[in-house]
Parts: C-alpha cells; sequence; structure tokens
C-alpha cells in the first residue's frame, strides 16, 4: 500500500508533546513526522518511556500537542477542543487498551453498547450492532457476565467489539497483548488483522511483542519521543 | 522502645505521606471530625460551667450545716429557737431567710438578700468585710446595732454604682426602704453565691422589710460531737409535725442529678455531630486501606506482620482523632460564648436558677473531650485496620476479586442491620437506669448503626430499580450513575449512613421540637389562658412565696371590672426528693373560661370532683416521677395541714421540669386553711370589645390605685414570652443539628471525590470510548442525587422511628414528660432541597477532581 498517494489517515508534522516537572519539562514525543494511508496496519514499537502512549493519546484526541499539525481523518486536531474532540472520539477512532478497561459495574453487552449509547445512537440500534459483533468475536454466550466473570481473552475482545461498535475509520491499540498469554495475543492480534482486511479500517498497534510483525504492512519505531527506525528490525 | 520509634517513623512514611499527597481529603475529615469534638467539648464545657455555679453556690450557701429544719410550703416559726437550745444534742444554729429584692429606682436586674444572725452564722458560713481587722468587726455589728445596713459583694456594689457608707433604697414585695451601705464583702464564701450578686442584712431587719415577723425560711443545725441519729430522731419528736429536718445536701444533690441529666442529653445530642465525623474517619481510612491494598500486600510480602498493618491504620485514625481535637480547641472556644448564657438560661428556666460568671475549665471535662475523640476516631479505623491485617502476601501478585467479596458482606450487613433495628424495641421499653434513659441511647445509637448497615443494600436495590427507568428518562450518565451506585458497595454506604443519621436527627428533632411546641402552644392557650396576670412585686423571681397583702386582695375583690378574677397560690414542695409546686386556684372559673390538657382521666367526671374538692389534678411529671395514678391518695403536709386527696386526672403542664399539682382554691380554704392569693389573673366577660384595650385599661386602673406594688402581664405577652423561652431553649438544638447537617454534607463531598479518584481509570475510558465531559459531569451529579435521595429516604424513615423512641422514651424518662404527636410536613418538605442541594455543592469539587488529571493517563499502564 502506497502511503504517498491517497490522503493518509494520520498527518503529524514537528509533532511534539512536552510535559512541566517542576522547573523544567520532559518530552513525551519530539518533533514526529508521521502519515499513515487508510487501510495500513502499522505496528508502532519502542522501549518503555519511548513515547508510544503519548503518541496515540495524541492520536485518540485525549491530549493536546504542544507543537507540531496533526491531522486525523480529515480532523484538525491541533486546534480542537471539548466537544469537537469528544464528536471526534465517537465517530472516528476505536481503541484497545493492555488492561482491556471494561468498566465492572456493567455486564459485557452493556460495557460494548456503551460508546453507541453515550453517541445517543438509540438502545435498539446498539444492543443490535453489539450482538452483532459479540457474535462474531465468539462471545454471544457471555452476554450477561461481568467483566470480572471473564478471561483476559474474553475481556480484550470485548474491548475490541466495544472499539468496534461505532464503526470507527481509524483503531488504536495500545499493547492490546500485554496483559495475555501467547496463545490468547496471538487471537487478538489476528482479530485486528482480520478487522483491517475485511473492512479495510485503518489499525495501529503499539506494542513490545513480535506478534503481530508479520502481519503489518509496516512497522515504525520510537526512541526517546522521535521516529528513529522505518522498519520492524532490531 | 527501639519498636516504637521504628513504628513512628515507619507511620511517618506509610501514612504519613500518603495523607501529605492527599492533603485536601485529610483535611477535610479533619475539619469533620474537629467540628464534631468542638461542639461535643463546648456543650459539656457550658453544662459544667453552671453545674459549677450551682454547686459552689449551693456548697457556700449550705455552709457547715449538718440538718435544716423546714416547714414545707411555709415559713419556720421563730418559736421553736428555745425547744433547739436546750436540746442537749445542738451545738449551734443559725435561723436564715432570702429573698430577691431591686434598686429603687429599679435599676439593673434583681439580686439575693440574705438575712442572717451575724452573731449566730459566723460558725455556719465564711464571710468577711473588706478592711482592716477592727473596723470589720465594728461593721458586720453595725448590721445588728443599727436597723437597715446591708454589706455587698464587691461586683454588685461595681453595678449598683454604690461604696461602703453609701445609701440606697431596696425594693421589695411589701415595701421600699432606706439601706446604709455598712461594708464590702472579700470574695469568698458566701460573697460567691448566685452569680456574686448577694447582700448581707441583719435577719431583723429582713422580717421587717418583708412583713415575716416571727418567721425564718430555714434553721441551719450542727450538733454536738457524738450526737447519733437516735438523738436526732429525739429532736425531730421535739418539734411540731409539721417542720422536717433535712439534709442541707439534699436541694444541692437534687438540683445537680438535674442539671447532669441534663449535661447527659445534651452530650448525647451532641455526641452525633461526633458520631457522624467518625464516618468520615471511617470513610477517609476505608478508602486508604482499600486503595492501598496492593501495596499492603507488598508490604506484607517484604516480611511485615499483619499487626504492623493494623497498628499503621489504627495509627491513622488515632492521629485523626488527636488532631481533630487540637483544632477543636480553638472552635470550641467560639462555640462556648455562644453556648454559655444559652445553656445557663436554660437551665434556669427548666431546673434550678443559675447564674454563670463564666467558663470554668475542668480537667475532667477536657479529658473527657479529648478521650471521647480520640476513642471514636480509633473506633471508627478498626474495621479498616481489621481488613488491612488481613490481607495477604500474594495479592501482590494478583487482581483481586473484589466484587465476589462485596455482594457477600453486602447481605451479611443488612442481616446485621435488621437485628440492630430489631433490638431497638425491648431496649425502649427498658426503663431508665438511675434516671437517666441508657437503654433508650443505646437503641437510638442501635438505630443509627441498623440503617446505616442497611445503607448498601439498599443502595443496590435503589440502584437495580431506577437503572432501567433512569436509561430510559435521563439518558445515559443516570443510567451509569445508578449503576455504579448499586456496586459501589460499603464505601458509599459509609458516606450514605452518614447522611442518613444527619437526616434521621433533623428529621426526629423538627417532629419532636413541632410536636412539643404543637403541645406547649396548646397547653399555653388553655392553662395558661387569662388577660391579665398579677402578682406581688418581683412575685416570679421569688417563686410566689410572698401573699399580695391583704387589703389589696380586698381591693381586687371589689374591682368594677367586667372581669372574672381566677385567685391562685403556689406552695414548692417536695414529694420525697423530688420537687414540685401545689397550686391552688380558683378552679370554677378557671375551667369555665380556661382548662387543662388533659392524659389520663375523664374531664367531666373528674370536673365534678375538682369542683367539690374531692379530687386534684397533677401533671403527668409529677405522675411519672412519683407513681401516682387516678384515684391514688395524694398526701403532703403544707403548712400546718395534712392533705389526702385523690387524684382525679393527670394534666400535661411544662411550667418546669418539676411537678405540678392542682386544687381547689376555695375547697382549699374551706377544708383547711386561707391560703391567701399569690397571685390572680383576670378574665375578661365581654370577648367582643378590644381585649388588648380592656387590659391596658385594667392595668392602668390598678397603676392608679397601687403604684408599683404590684407585677402585671397581659396574658399576651406572658404566652409570647412562654414561646420565646422555648424557641431560645431549642436553638441550641437547632445550632447541633445544623453543624451535623454540615459534618454530613462534608462526608458526601468527601465520598464523591474519593469515588472520583478511585474511578480515574474508568472515567477516562468512558472518557476515551466518547462521553463528553459535560455526560461525566453529569454523571457524577446523578451519583451526588442518588446518595442524597437514598440518604434522605431511609433518613426519613430512621428519623420517625427516632423521633418516636425521642417522644415517648428519652423525653419521658429523662423529663418525665411526652408530647401530643405531630409532624412539621412544611419543614421536612423544606429540608429536601435544601439537602439536595447541599449534594449538589458538595459534589463540585468532585466533578473539577474528575478532570485534573489528562485523560491520556489512561493509556498508560500502571
Amino acid at each position: 500500500m502506497n502511503s504517498n498517494s491517497i490522503e493518509p489517515v494520520i498527518h503529524a508534522r514537528k509533532l511534539s508533546r512536552t510535559y512541566p516537572f517542576g522547573d523544567s519539562t520532559v518530552t513525551g514525543i519530539n518533533q514526529v513526522d508521521l502519515d499513515i494511508a487508510p487501510g495500513e496496519l502499522v505496528v508502532l514499537k519502542g522501549d518503555s518511556g519511548s513515547g508510544k502512549s503519548t503518541l496515540l493519546a495524541l492520536l485518540a484526541g485525549l491530549d493536546h500537542p504542544t507543537a507540531g499539525e496533526l491531522v486525523v481523518a480529515g480532523h484538525h486536531l491541533s486546534n480542537s477542543a471539548g466537544a469537537d474532540l469528544t464528536r471526534f472520539r465517537r465517530k472516528v477512532v476505536g481503541m484497545v487498551f493492555q488492561s482491556f478497561n471494561l468498566l465492572p459495574t456493567l455486564n459485557l453487552l452493556e460495557n460494548v453498547c456503551l460508546p453507541a449509547l453515550l453517541a445517543g445512537k438509540p438502545a435498539e440500534a446498539a444492543r443490535a450492532k453489539a450482538l452483532e459483533l459479540l457474535d462474531w468475536l465468539g462471545l454471544k454466550s457471555r452476554l450477561k457476565h461481568d467483566p470480572a466473570q471473564l478471561s483476559g481473552g474474553e475481556m480484550q475482545r470485548t474491548a475490541i467489539a466495544r472499539a468496534l461498535i461505532n464503526d470507527p475509520a481509524l483503531i488504536l491499540a495500545d499493547e492490546p497483548t500485554g496483559n495475555l498469554d501467547s496463545r490468547n495475543g496471538r487471537v487478538v492480534i489476528d482479530l485486528l488483522a482480520e478487522l483491517n482486511r475485511s473492512s479495510g479500517r485503518t489499525v495501529l498497534i503499539a506494542t513490545h511483542s513480535n506478534l503481530a510483525d508479520s502481519l503489518a504492512h509496516r512497522c515504525i519505531r520510537l526512541r526517546d519521543g522521535a521516529l528513529t527506525d522505518p522498519t520492524c528490525d532490531g | 522502645m527501639r519498636r516504637l520509634t521504628f513504628f513512628l517513623r515507619f507511620f511517618l512514611w506509610f501514612s504519613g505521606r500518603h495523607l501529605r499527597r492527599h492533603l485536601g481529603r485529610a483535611l477535610v475529615v479533619l475539619f469533620g471530625i474537629a467540628l464534631g469534638a468542638a461542639v461535643f467539648t463546648s456543650v459539656r464545657l457550658s453544662v459544667h460551667a453552671s453545674l459549677h455555679s450551682f454547686s459552689r453556690s449551693m456548697d457556700f450557701f449550705a455552709g457547715t450545716a449538718e440538718k435544716v429544719l423546714v416547714r414545707p410550703g411555709g415559713y419556720v416559726p421563730e418559736g421553736v429557737l428555745p425547744v433547739l437550745l436546750a436540746h442537749p444534742a445542738v451545738k449551734d444554729f443559725s435561723p436564715l431567710l432570702t429573698t430577691f429584692v431591686r434598686v429603687y429606682p429599679p435599676q439593673g436586674s434583681s439580686f439575693l438578700l440574705i438575712g442572717i444572725d451575724p452573731l449566730l452564722d459566723q460558725s455556719f458560713r465564711k464571710w468577711r468585710i473588706r478592711g482592716d481587722r477592727e473596723k470589720t468587726a465594728e461593721r458586720w455589728l453595725d448590721l445588728i446595732r443599727e436597723p437597715y445596713t446591708v454589706i455587698l459583694t464587691e461586683p454588685l456594689a461595681r453595678e449598683l454604682g454604690t461604696v461602703s457608707g453609701a445609701r440606697l433604697k431596696l425594693e421589695h414585695a411589701r415595701r421600699t426602704a432606706e439601706f446604709r451601705v455598712a461594708g464590702i464583702l472579700i470574695p469568698e464564701g458566701l460573697a460567691l453565691v448566685e452569680g456574686e450578686r448577694v447582700a448581707l442584712t441583719d435577719i431583723a431587719t429582713f422580717q421587717e422589710l418583708t412583713g415575716l415577723y416571727g418567721l425564718v425560711d430555714r434553721i441551719d443545725l450542727t450538733f454536738k460531737p457524738k450526737t447519733s441519729p437516735l438523738d436526732i430522731e429525739d429532736l425531730a419528736r421535739k418539734l411540731p409535725d409539721e417542720l422536717e429536718l433535712r439534709s442541707p445536701s439534699a436541694a444541692r444533690d437534687s438540683g445537680t442529678a438535674m442539671i447532669r441529666a441534663y449535661q447527659l442529653n445534651l452530650s448525647v445530642l451532641s455526641f452525633a455531630s461526633l458520631f457522624v465525623g467518625m464516618f468520615l474517619v471511617y470513610s477517609l481510612v476505608a478508602l486508604n486501606a482499600a486503595s492501598r491494598r496492593r501495596e499492603l500486600a507488598i508490604l506484607r510480602a517484604v516480611g511485615a506482620s499483619p499487626r504492623l498493618l493494623f497498628n499503621l491504620f489504627l495509627a491513622e485514625g488515632a492521629l485523626f482523632g488527636l488532631c481533630g481535637w487540637l483544632l477543636a480547641i480553638p472552635l470550641s472556644s467560639l462555640l462556648v460564648r455562644y453556648l454559655l448564657h444559652s445553656v445557663s438560661q436554660t437551665i434556669s428556666t427548666l431546673f434550678v436558677r443559675v447564674q454563670v460568671e463564666g467558663l470554668v475549665l475542668s480537667p475532667w471535662e477536657i479529658l473527657v473531650s479529648f478521650a471521647v475523640t480520640l476513642c471514636i476516631s480509633i473506633a471508627a479505623a478498626f474495621q479498616p485496620a481489621r481488613e488491612a491485617m488481613g490481607v495477604s502476601p500474594k495479592e501482590a501478585m494478583e487482581i483481586a476479586q473484589t466484587g465476589v467479596r462485596r455482594r457477600r458482606s453486602v447481605r451479611r450487613l443488612a442481616a446485621w442491620a435488621v437485628g440492630c433495628i430489631l433490638l431497638c424495641v425491648p431496649l425502649s421499653l427498658m426503663p431508665g437506669i438511675g434516671g437517666v434513659p441508657l437503654p433508650g441511647y443505646l437503641a437510638i445509637l442501635l438505630l443509627f448503626v441498623g440503617f446505616a448497615l442497611l445503607a448498601p443494600w439498599m443502595l443496590e436495590r435503589v440502584g437495580r430499580a431506577l437503572s432501567p427507568v433512569l436509561q430510559r428518562f435521563a439518558g445515559m450518565p443516570a443510567y451509569l450513575a445508578g449503576r455504579y451506585l448499586r456496586d459501589s458497595g460499603a464505601r458509599t454506604s459509609i458516606s450514605v449512613g452518614a447522611l442518613i443519621t444527619a437526616v434521621a436527627l433533623f428529621t426526629a428533632l423538627v417532629i419532636m421540637i413541632h410536636s412539643f411546641r404543637q403541645t406547649v402552644e396548646l397547653w399555653v392557650q388553655q392553662t395558661v389562658s387569662g388577660d391579665l396576670f398579677v402578682t406581688t412585686k418581683m412575685g416570679q423571681v421569688n417563686r410566689f412565696r410572698f401573699p399580695i397583702p391583704e387589703p389589696i386582695v380586698a381591693g381586687l375583690s371589689q374591682l368594677d371590672v367586667d372581669a372574672d378574677l381566677v385567685p391562685s397560690r403556689r406552695f414548692q414542695m417536695t414529694y420525697g426528693d423530688f420537687p414540685y409546686e401545689f397550686e391552688v386556684m380558683g378552679m370554677e372559673t378557671f375551667l369555665k373560661h380556661g382548662g387543662f390538657v388533659w392524659m389520663k382521666g375523664d374531664p367531666e367526671t373528674a370536673r365534678p370532683l375538682l369542683l367539690r374538692g374531692e379530687g386534684l389534678l397533677v401533671s403527668e411529671v409529677f405522675a411519672n416521677r412519683t407513681g401516682l395514678g387516678i384515684g391514688d391518695m395524694f398526701r403532703a403536709q403544707i403548712e400546718g395541714s395534712r392533705i389526702e386527696i385523690p387524684v382525679a386526672g393527670i394534666i400535661r403542664d411544662y411550667r418546669t421540669d418539676g411537678g405540678v399539682v392542682f386544687y381547689s382554691w376555695k375547697q382549699f380554704r374551706q377544708r383547711f386553711y386561707d391560703p391567701q392569693w399569690s397571685g390572680v389573673r383576670f378574665y375578661f366577660r365581654d370577648r367582643t370589645r378590644d381585649i388588648d384595650a380592656q387590659t391596658t385599661g385594667l392595668r392602668d386602673t390598678l397603676i392608679a390605685r397601687w403604684g408599683d406594688r404590684l407585677d402585671m402581664i397581659s396574658g399576651k405577652e406572658l404566652r409570647n414570652g412562654v414561646l420565646k423561652i422555648f424557641d431560645e431553649t431549642f436553638a441550641i438544638t437547632t445550632v447541633l443539628l445544623l453543624i451535623a447537617l454540615a459534618v454530613a454534607s462534608l462526608g458526601i463531598t468527601t465520598t464523591l471525590t474519593v469515588l472520583v479518584l478511585e474511578r480515574t481509570r474508568q472515567l477516562n475510558t468512558l472518557f476515551a470510548v466518547g462521553a463528553s465531559f459535560g455526560q461525566i459531569r453529569s454523571m457524577i451529579c446523578w451519583e451526588a442525587g442518588f446518595l442524597v435521595v437514598a440518604g434522605e429516604m431511609a433518613g426519613l424513615a430512621c428519623g420517625f422511628v427516632l423521633s418516636y423512641m425521642l417522644v415517648y422514651v428519652i423525653n419521658r424518662q429523662s423529663f418525665g414528660w411526652t408530647f401530643l404527636y405531630t409532624v412539621d410536613w412544611g419543614t421536612l418538605a423544606l429540608s429536601f432541597p435544601l439537602i439536595v442541594l447541599a449534594a449538589l455543592v458538595a459534589a463540585l469539587p468532585a466533578v473539577r477532581t474528575a478532570f485534573r488529571e489528562p485523560p491520556a493517563a489512561l493509556l498508560r499502564e500502571r
């Protein structure tokens, strides 16, 4: 897939995020230039503290860059705030987390429906879509279970269903296999790859593991907040 | 020692730093407990000041007397002095008279004039005149040598602007006379009674001023060494039957017991604020124990013993108690200024006259306040500390399954709750211990604990029932709030428990005060009926001891006025040790215009008995204290007459904490002796004419005829005065109540903040999956709303039960009276929006906290 010929889903130029720390500042990411085309599956690698989570937070509209330009699916996130960012998170991105982050007070079906309901979609439509997704993910028999009653793999599949409920163009996964054994980790990576293949969604996976390497269109690496290596090697 | 040093150091590392990191939360809890401790301390200190003043006055007044000779309801004739002089057991005796007088022309309030024999009294009471020894002796002899001389205390002389040698006019019910100030008393002994507002005069001058020739209030006695009880019995036999030999400490003991009971009641009420503060300490220590569970597991894994963890959290509670108490000291000093006056006024109104000079710092009271604050703070930390103790080192490596454990505990707590609430029933039915409703207080404590323990189960039920409805009608934020609270378990319930306690107290006290006021209003309208009340000058302050002079009575009876007269005479009596008033009144006319608030007995059956003098009425307090019921024989010795009359009915009366007995004035005169009039009330016959104008006209007539020899008050003023005193008495309660509500609001703030802090990850997840700031804010407000609604509903239920207990158990056992139960729905309804508003205001800091951390924090694995 050629990322130069089509309008990129993610377009970042000289993107920086620093955090005040006492009298000095700590750099999260520094002068990052990045383009990711629609339908790409990209693996983001880097050591702990390299800036992966910071970059994902910026891409997800959860944080603001301190400098640079960031456009995601046509949304200029550098200048957006409040309601615009809320709409962006509802419609454009779906997030999958290392620690699943399912709400413990909601059952599995309710967790999946949640983003759709927050976006104001009718409950029946949200439920139908959630059932479809959970069926696809093999969780139909666990609809009424609380998160505490699920295995790690099941929780992460539920989180993937939740990320997909609003049909986002971009899936961002932060260490999605970090809390899973290798078998379940494989299943989750295969699911994300399947999502990319079947529906052409753009998927960005930040991970330490090599499970996704073979399925990715390309790998990028962060070191000390800067993109250093365009390949997965090393 | 080394272990203690290590523990303190470790406590500072582990708990001190954590508390410092979350300083806001810690300060809120600290302020809450400090407020509770301040209320408790200031209430105790205020009552203690009255108690101290009263018992000091009584002790100085009693002096060295071993027995006191009195005549119930009247005066002791001096004719008994030869009997005392002749008896071999009597060593010394000293006759004594007291009355309240004021300077003329009136200036300031009345003060106590004590009539003594300066020679005889020297061996009984300590009092000395300022100045050199020789002159001093002459001056107190002046009291005997020169009629109409007084010795004043220094503060009184200063207040009256007079000095030794100056002249001043003293006004009494009988007459006004000029006195010479023979000296100023050194502030010791007798000079310290009645808040140092005392004057001494010779007994002969006193008798001349008051017209009590040959009569004294009492004669104090001391006995020779080796006097046996048999000797004293022998003396009693030689004295006239109507005289009694009493213990000089009887009045002090009975007064002290009444004030102590009042102190206990007020302490229990003020303890409510401390009790609510206890929830705050529990809430924070429990949060710290729960949120640091992993740290605790790590500590255990690296070698910490369960006892060390237990002690750490217990010490956290103790730290709150200690710092809260220290912070309470300046708060108490502010509160006590307000309470000191109102408490002494209430005690004077309800029980015994007290004059408080100022705050008395009692080491015992300070110790009690410190110990109670510390103990409840440690008790609040006990359960979280036990939970911390049970953390397994294995948990350092696993994710805790808190959800499963919580559900089991909710059911267990509910079972305990039902047990506590059921236990209230038998405890409420038990009699008080030593006149103090201890089982009743225990029942109240159990009621609070029961409802607090019920809170988790109730929240679960409410959350379950409301969530689907709310999703349909109020959207996702309300739904999420309901679902979260359903599963929030014990921690949320602690704050709801605090709110339940505060709302229950509010409800119960609103109902109790309203019922009390409504009943008092009814009593005032019926029993304190009348258009103009007339008594002797300073009749009220002298407790109606001095009858209206005969010529005035004759004049009053022949007044050309279109009004009915109801004469009355009050006698201050005791039934065993219980003080009461025996009042004879013009029953027929009184029943024509006014009436009694009946409790037991049939008014129609009792009426002819009362008019024929074949029955009398006793107040509810009298009946409860003495056990006398309808048909029982009332017996008393009033002056020279032995009275034996059956009880025809029991009525409500709230004039003092003591009881009252009513009998027909006419029948008393026919059967016993002429009781004279200590007061009279007028009822205008023509009710169509302006009553105020008629009252003013009659008052003018009386003044024109007898000048200022009579005290007068219109019925309207008197009734308004009674209700004003009532409202002032309960002003203290209202203040305590508002503080309890304020502490409970702090509890809601803490809980919501804690709930938000605990769920940073969840809230950020919501944010990440598309919730707007507005939706999250709305969710937190809904949570506040749920907490408040649940607390209010359960608090109302608990409050209604509590109000029954207050009216029918605590008041009956503490004061001997009950009231007609009425509910002030208006005020109760007003409380709801007030509390909801308070909770929403309390939610604001929590809402701010929700967005303090950047949402991106979610993406970092912790």
